[in-house]
């Protein structure tokens, strides 16, 4: 079983990996080809989906680990916390960590509460 | 936009790995969640350890646990797991045009998240040239050293840590949407780009809800490129009635 194990695990690793480094190889020769004819560009639907893909991941990762009211408010205030950060400092790290903060306050707030209620 | 080649005097690859520190809170509990998982599905540590060092791709690799720990077919559990990965085809296509010539690229297409690439996208093109090489070696080694140590240490001690804090699981994972939030913010340019991204993240968001989470990103990425050639069709047609 082990034996089949490993196997299965370099097989998708190697898979995986030439998912991801193939395209650049035939991207790399594409654009050299064009560049040969003076139009170094990609097609757009290709560099529409940059964009869209990550707002798909935003979309996927916005489910928070408990699907209750407190995840969805709390997930609420995360974003609204985040974004506000950006939008005055446009930034990366800060608005992570502040939209990070606000997410865990309200879970423990939400969480005390109910538990004071129950109690 | 805040450069960060210029905003301070630190070496590119400390620079890579200073702009991916907000993945480690996405990466190091998910990690930890997979190595307990995992041990208790009866790999060993060194397995656990290796998955994650050599497939490096979240959910494919709690796929491919439960597939194998329930006994089905190897092939198969090959197949549904670069399936599942076999979105990551479109990120280096994008990424290229950033990209300065070199071999090491290549190996270091390993590297290429969901995460390092949305970052990259965003980030690459306010690095100058020459230093582009050491940023993302820089970001993708930090993101993947955490994402193993993170496996190992939930193999080793994941059960203990999440009884202790239960609520850092549930907490930590919330840098992710931030991140990518952060990353999507400045795409809102216009009236079209904010219905489509609206689009494109209300159908991940619906998908995920109704547990088609692996093919949520793919599906969500196709109605969002859907939703914006409609409606610029329709914005073409409009500018040429308006002509007339």
């Amino acid at each position: 079983m082990n034996t089949e194990r490993w196997l299965v695990i370099l097989l998708c690793a190697g898979g995986t990996f030439l998912i991801r480094a193939l395209p650049l190889m035939w991207t790399r020769r594409h654009l050299a080809k064009q560049q040969s004819d003076a139009a170094n560009t990609l097609p757009t639907w290709l560099g529409l989906l940059g964009p869209l893909m990550i707002a798909a991941m935003f979309g996927v990762s916005l489910v928070p680990v408990r699907h209750d009211w407190i995840g969805a408010l709390a997930t609420v205030a995360g974003c609204l916390a985040t974004l506000l950060s950006w939008y005055r400092s446009r930034t990366l790290g800060k608005p992570v960590f502040i939209g990070v903060v606000v997410f865990g306050l309200v879970t423990f707030g939400l969480n005390q509460i109910v538990h004071s209620v129950v109690a | 936009m805040d450069n960060p080649t210029s905003r301070s005097s630190l070496p590119p690859w400390l620079q890579g790995m200073r702009d991916a520190m907000p993945l480690l809170g996405g990466y190091i509990p998910v990690a930890i969640s997979f190595g307990l998982i995992a041990t208790q599905a009866n790999f060993s540590v060194w397995e656990a350890t290796a998955i994650s060092a050599l497939i490096y791709a979240g959910a494919s690799q709690f796929l491919m646990v439960a597939m194998l720990a329930s006994g089905a077919s190897l092939w198969l559990v090959v197949l549904m797991t670069l399936l599942i990965n076999a979105r990551h085809v479109v990120y280096a296509p994008n990424l290229t045009p950033l990209l300065p010539p070199g071999r090491r690229w290549i190996a270091l297409m390993h590297g290429l998240t969901d995460q390092i690439f949305a970052l990259a996208l965003h980030r690459l093109p306010s690095v100058s040239e020459d230093a582009r090489l050491g940023w993302y070696t820089g970001a993708a080694l930090l993101a993947w050293f955490s994402w193993i140590a993170g496996t190992a240490l939930g193999a080793v001690a994941g059960a203990s840590l999440t009884h202790q804090w239960p609520l850092l699981g549930e907490v930590m994972p919330f840098a992710l949407p931030a991140l990518f939030l952060v990353l999507i913010a400045p795409r809102f340019t216009s009236p079209l780009w904010f219905i489509v991204l609206a689009t494109t993240i209300g159908a991940a968001l619906l998908l995920t809800l109704l547990q088609f989470t692996n093919a949520a990103i793919p599906a969500a990425a196709a109605t969002g490129a859907l939703a914006y050639y409609a409606l610029s069709t329709l914005n073409t047609q409009k500018g040429a009635d308006h002509e007339h």
